[in-house]
């Protein structure tokens, strides 16, 4: 069965961009362009969605806020959620990983990164 | 790169497009209320999806511009930089830009553009600057956020937990990989039999800072072990010796005793080099602290300041004419230095006034964008010495009129985009501004490349409302200047942009206010430009004090060239203006202020002709005698005096007594009319 994952983030060229590059890779996609729209998503559809993957930086419902709503709801806790984000500051790293965050992606990437963190997250959790 | 877009790049172009327009707003909400956090936010977010996405499709340019000025706005969040209109201004200016560079078709263009560099450069040195400024104010303790990213070399051990190959899929692999492009790195894999890896030594010099080299492995904490060994700061692959050493371990593992030996005798001459390296760059930053540390200070302050050292010059000119009968060498000595001293305070307190025009250009880039959008026209806005300081009082009293002027130029001269491209011009017309000094002036012009002002028709106008007699002969620049009577407008539509507000004849009358010149240019087909030449300062002058008569008259000293002594009979009797003197071997046209307003006593026998250029036209005033140079202080006239405007103002002198401050431009006028 194909893997499904959320892409979250509020600039649609990117957004697009990250879900064809997806695609191509045998995965499907769906899209959100902030936290809260994803939260919905994701609580609708839990069964099928396999990871988030999610801009850091975003209006009205950061990358951070979305996970910390995902993992503090049982429902949903168990999706793992990856960082696709230019944001490097370490602090804010930390302090996502003990947050639950699986996988802190910077843009731009290197799509053999890319693929192996989104694997990686995937299969481990 | 290919060189057409594709369709991801395109689709960016267009958000990116988008989300700059959001970014202006943002910046003029933040310009307008710097202490504002909502807009602070919408600017700071927005400048990093345009970096992200920059970045992601290939434009690396443009996400590092992006990276910087996030940066600097970063540095506002955090509560250490204020919102200044500079750092408004540079990023307008780099989005600007941007945004230029962003109508280009083709993808390579885009990508390579070298016209970025420049704003890269402002805005580096802007966060230098920054940094300087709060090293300087280090007692606050809030200057943590900054570190400074030097260069170093690193010695990082990864010792996998869990079984992996080098060519595995394991994150872990790739974000060794990842951590090599950080700088000049070396990697060297040791491997179990079984080609599963024992552990990577990684030689890496980079200038990012050990607290994000180890945010890399935060993902892959559980899967692997990290040890770093920060080596020295400093590039050791620069060092040969070094290089060799790491190549001897191509095979047997790096040998960390030996390390430590080599590195230690590599600091050793590393040091001295760095140690002289970092006096030159301290000595350099000292010198940049001192040229870019600003502190905001209150108008009004500065105000009373001024006001307190034009009193101090008036008094010190008192002071010399009340000692001058005393034959002192102590006096006069102290009285030399004071005036030395007046005169450099005077100076430097004038300075304190002056702020650079920059912020009048960034407000008129809006209304160009603004305005070539409602009128369908296609115009691009050139500044050129915006770095050029005026008065700030001027500065804000001129924007009004500029801004006419900039609007009758789009309205009234920039072609429609077709009538353009018939006319074989490009569709896009541009508005130029030009600023800079010259003697003690502050330059401004504001040219088009439009259609020019049709002549014929501003005559006739001026005849149909009876301004000019219909059978007079006009010179182009009358017929031009006609442009500035009251009442006289060439558009023969008022349209919503300009013929509204302020006319010409306003522009003119507050340049004139303000002691300034302006004058028009004009070929059809071409374009016009206008010339505003304005006084740096607006009060204190330095000037020539002579005398007619027993009345005594100030002539700015900026514009004089020459003084020469000439028997008075030599000025013809009547006419109190001469056309032909003779003058150091050149005729000159002379004006005598004798025969105009004190012409019934007797002549003196010779007369003093100074020589003075006005707008390019050299021409004398004659006057009865030479007192001596001084400074002054200007002061208004006064209502009654409102329509002689050869007299720019007064002043007190030494003595008590008035003397009248000629305006030699406006003195030549009257005797031409």
């Amino acid at each position: 069965m194909k893997k499904t994952i959320l892409v979250v983030d509020d600039f649609a060229s990117i957004r697009d961009f990250v879900c064809e590059t997806l695609q191509r890779k045998g995965y499907e996609t769906l899209g959100a362009s902030n936290g809260n729209e994803a939260f919905k998503v994701l609580t609708e559809k839990n069964e099928s969605i396999n990871l988030v993957l999610t801009d850091y930086n975003m209006p009205d419902c950061t990358g951070f806020e979305l996970l910390k709503k995902i993992k503090e709801n049982p429902a949903v806790s168990k999706v793992p959620v990856v960082f696709l984000t230019t944001e490097s500051n370490p602090d804010k790293m930390r302090s996502a990983k003990e947050a639950g965050l699986s996988a802190w992606i910077k843009k731009p990437y290197r799509s053999e990164t890319f693929f192996a963190q989104i694997e990686n997250a995937i299969s481990n959790g | 790169m290919l060189s057409a877009m594709d369709s991801n790049q395109k689709r960016f172009v267009e958000d990116a497009l988008d989300l700059l327009n959001e970014l202006d707003e943002g910046l003029l909400q933040l310009e307008a209320n710097p202490q504002a956090s909502a807009p602070l936010e919408q600017v700071f977010r927005t400048m990093h999806t345009i970096k992200g996405g920059a970045n992601m499709f290939g434009f690396e340019n443009i996400g590092e511009l992006a990276h910087q000025l996030e940066t600097l706005y970063d540095l506002v969040r955090q509560g250490n930089m204020q919102v200044s209109d500079g750092l408004i201004s540079i990023t307008l200016h780099a989005f600007d830009k941007v945004r230029d560079l962003l109508q280009e078709k083709d993808a390579s263009k885009i990508a390579n553009a070298e016209s970025l560099k420049d704003h890269l450069k402002i805005a580096v040195q802007f966060l230098k600057s920054v940094e300087t400024e709060s090293v300087s104010s280090a007692s606050n303790g809030s200057n943590s956020a900054i570190t400074k990213d030097e260069l170093a070399t690193f010695f990082i051990r990864v010792s996998p937990t869990i079984s992996m190959t080098p060519d595995g899929n394991h994150p872990l692999v790739f974000i060794i990989q990842d951590l090599e492009a950080l700088g000049t790195a070396k990697t060297l894999c040791y491997k179990r039999e079984d080609a599963t890896v024992i552990h990577w030594d990684i030689f890496l010099s980079t200038t990012t800072a050990q607290p994000e080299i180890e945010s890399y492995f935060l993902f892959v904490e559980n899967e692997c072990k990290v040890e770093y060994n920060k080596l020295l700061a400093c590039d050791l692959f620069g060092a040969d010796e070094f290089k060799q050493f790491i190549d001897q371990f191509e095979t047997t593992p790096v040998s960390t005793e030996a390390l430590q030996a080599i590195v230690k005798k590599l600091a050793a001459t590393v040091e001295n080099k760095t140690a002289h390296e970092e006096e030159a760059e301290s000595s350099a930053t000292g010198k940049k602290k001192f040229n870019d540390t600003y502190i905001k200070v209150s108008k009004r302050k500065i105000d009373d300041l001024l006001n307190w050292i034009s009193e101090l010059i008036i008094l010190q000119a008192q002071l010399v004419n009340a000692t001058s009968h005393i034959n002192s060498v102590e006096i006069t000595e102290v009285t030399e230095q004071l005036e030395m001293i007046t005169s450099r305070l005077r100076d430097t307190s004038l300075e304190i006034g002056l702020v650079p025009i920059e912020t009048l250009v960034t407000k008129f880039k809006r209304l160009v964008r603004d305005l070539s959008k409602t009128l369908n026209k296609k115009v691009n806005f050139l500044s050129e010495g915006a770095e050029t300081e005026m008065d700030k009082d001027v500065i804000e009293l001129m924007a009004e009129p500029m801004i006419h002027i900039i609007r009758n130029c789009i309205d009234h001269g920039i072609e429609s985009p077709a009538d353009r491209k018939t006319l074989g011009k490009s569709e896009h017309g541009t508005v130029k501004l030009k600023a800079f000094n010259s003697s003690s002036y502050v330059n401004i012009i504001i040219s088009d490349d439009g259609k020019g002002i049709n002549r014929e028709s501003v005559l006739k106008k001026a005849i149909e409302r009876g301004l000019v007699a219909a059978d007079a002969v006009l010179t182009e620049e009358e017929t031009l200047n006609l442009i500035f009577h009251p009442g006289l407008s060439t558009a023969s539509a008022v349209s919503d942009v300009s013929g509204r507000g302020v006319g010409m004849d306003v522009v003119k009358q507050k340049i004139n206010d303000l002691r300034g010149y302006v004058s028009i240019k004009s070929m059809p087909g071409k374009g016009t430009s206008i010339h505003i030449k304005l006084p740096l300062s607006r009060s204190i002058i330095e000037g020539l004090l002579v005398k007619v008569e027993e009345t005594r008259y100030v002539v700015p000293l900026n514009v004089i060239d020459r003084i020469d002594r000439i028997a008075y009979d030599t000025l013809i009797r009547d006419n109190h203006v001469n056309k032909t003197v003779v003058v150091n071997e050149e005729t000159l046209p002379v004006f005598s202020l004798r025969k105009k307003f004190h012409n019934e006593t007797a002549a003196p026998k010779t007369t003093d002709i100074i020589s003075v250029t006005v707008n390019g036209i050299k021409k004398g005033i004659a006057v009865d005698r030479i007192e001596g140079k001084m400074q002054t202080v200007m002061k208004p006239l006064g209502d009654v005096y409102q329509h002689q405007d050869f007299i720019a103002g007064s002043t007190i002198l030494g003595d008590g007594s008035l003397a009248l401050v000629l305006d030699p431009a406006r003195l030549f006028q009257l005797s031409e009319n």
